[in-house]
């Protein structure tokens, strides 16, 4: 493979986790991206990656980065968290060529996420059309969420944030600050969405009480929908989800603020949905998949986050419908972990987050 | 008690003070947005989570506290002299201003916009300066009160 670092065969790894053990070894992909955010298989084995500065990369079949980026991006706010973030290929898209790209708009003092979507065609998009935009705008640039996922109906989910300083307006059903919201492709309100007669709330709203949800993903072996969440210092949260539930940020967390002040005395709340799991110290989740890929037949079902802060991904084990157990992985790279994917052809996929960041690929070990 | 040993202690007992009484502030404060929201706050919860805070946010808004005054309260001393009849003026807004730059500062140094959860409101950041402005009285206080008064000495003013 082209751009296979040489010598970077990182060695086969012995899990000392006491879970079911596995080897595997990791090797670079693709190389020289800057703070890579999302990625997106593309049914002729191209690949799609987001930078954070604004970039929508190629990625060839054979690993080879394209140099030029695609056009027609719209442009994004670009600062500390905000920049260009999730891509998502329409479940449709062998016909429509449809793609999502989520990104930070405004500016300091305004901003917020929106979703837009284009045809990619040739290395360019084209019939570019903005279908959601969080409100309000809010000042800082903290806390934007910008995952995506598709329901079986096909309608989409984007996940969002509280902006940091308005936690409180994760209660708040009038706006989408701290919310998931479900839309149309087209960015149209489905009617069954469940909030949607409810007086004053905004339509869009899936579920609400959310701090800042970087994974969701759904789970069409179990109908689940799943998301993860950063909490603040502790308390980041697993969830399952539910539409029209209340997951009670900030009145129910585990966590404490940066500065060691109380967020709430409260750890769950009746009417509140508790989370699945919590992680204290906080590993912060930055993405969500669900493993069903045929190169590791023991991981096949479980859920994989990748994490910034704990610089790792954690494979969260499934018996059944239950969780059973977690084993932490690739601790060893000593990188950020911004996505992780199982690809078409079975390995597991890793977006590193530097300005130096890189696709790596998982593979079992001969 | 040396000059310079009075004034470390006061300086010392004034940022204890202000990071009490701060904590305590920023836990009602919280406290009030989540009652607005609908949680119940018993006295037993207020309590507890008032005690967690003195515990685990005073030690850090202390840290705050020292920066500001350190750079305050020598500034204050040097004014008073020209203003002796309003030095507790001089030292009250000194303390409120040492917060109000200690808070801009943590702000514009760290990611997340406002680092307190009080700082982000008009009358949460007014009472943190507040409590600043109270610390600075009590510097000025202990820094000037009677060492000996026995022996006739009334006041040491050190900076």
């Amino acid at each position: 493979m082209k751009n296979l670092r040489s010598g970077l065969l990182l060695a086969t790894v012995l899990l000392s986790s006491s879970l079911q053990a596995m080897d595997y070894k990791v090797s670079t992909y693709t190389e020289g991206l800057d703070h890579p955010w999302s990625m997106a298989f593309l049914p002729d084995g191209r690949m799609l990656v987001t930078e954070r500065v604004g970039r929508l990369r190629i990625i060839e079949a054979d690993g080879t980065l394209r140099e030029a980026p695609v056009s027609g991006v719209p442009e994004a706010f670009v600062s500390s968290q905000a920049g260009l973030m999730e891509v998502a290929l329409d479940p449709d898209f062998a016909s429509n060529q449809q793609i999502y790209l989520s990104y930070a708009y405004g500016d300091r003092g305004a901003n917020n996420t929106r979703l837009a979507r284009a045809r990619l065609v040739d290395g360019a998009l084209q019939d570019l059309t903005v279908i959601f935009s969080a409100l309000p705008a809010k000042a800082g640039t903290s806390h934007y969420g910008g995952r995506i996922a598709f329901l079986p109906d096909k309608t989409l989910l984007l996940t969002l944030g509280d902006g940091f300083d308005y936690r409180e307006e994760a209660q708040n059903a009038a706006n989408h600050l701290g919310k998931i919201v479900r839309i149309n492709r087209d960015g149209s309100v489905p009617v069954n969405n469940p909030v949607i007669n409810q007086p004053d709330a905004a339509p869009e709203i899936y579920s609400l009480g959310h701090r800042n949800v970087q994974g969701i993903v759904y789970d069409s072996q179990l109908n689940r929908l799943y998301s993860t969440e950063h909490g603040p210092k502790g308390g980041d949260e697993l969830n399952m989800l539910e539409p029209g539930k209340n997951y009670g940020w900030p009145l129910a967390t585990f966590g404490v603020d940066y500065n060691g002040a109380q967020i709430s005395p409260y750890t769950e709340l009746p009417g509140y949905e508790p989370p699945l799991l919590h992680w204290t110290p906080s590993v912060a989740p930055s993405s969500l998949t669900v493993y069903n890929g045929s190169k590791f037949e023991q991981w096949r079902g479980d859920l994989f986050v990748s994490t910034l802060a704990e610089r790792s991904v954690r494979r969260i084990r499934m018996k059944g419908s239950m969780l059973a157990g977690e084993e932490v992985l690739f601790e060893e790279l000593d990188e950020r972990i911004r996505d992780v994917r199982g690809g078409p052809d079975g390995a597991l996929y890793l977006l590193t987050d530097s300005s130096d960041g890189r696709v790596l690929k998982v593979l079992p070990a001969e | 008690m040396s000059g310079l040993s009075r004034t470390l202690w006061s300086f010392v007992i004034a940022v204890v003070l202000v990071a009490l009484i701060g904590a305590v502030l920023q836990t009602q404060y919280n406290l009030a947005m989540l009652e607005a929201l609908g949680a119940p706050v018993p006295l037993d919860i207020r309590l507890q989570t008032t005690g967690l805070d003195l515990l685990g946010f005073a030690p850090v808004f202390a840290i705050l506290v020292t920066f500001g005054f350190a750079l305050a309260l020598p500034l204050a001393t040097l004014v008073s002299k020209f203003l002796p009849a309003l030095h507790w003026l001089v030292f009250a807004l000194a303390g409120a201003l040492a917060i109000f730059t200690a808070l801009c500062a943590v702000n514009a140094a760290l990611p997340m916009p406002t680092f307190i959860g009080a700082n982000r409101s008009l009358d949460g950041t007014l009472g943190l300066m507040l409590c600043g402005a109270l610390g600075g009285l009590l510097y000025d206080k202990l820094r000037c009160a009677p060492v000996h008064a026995s022996q006739g000495i009334t006041h040491e003013k050190s900076a």
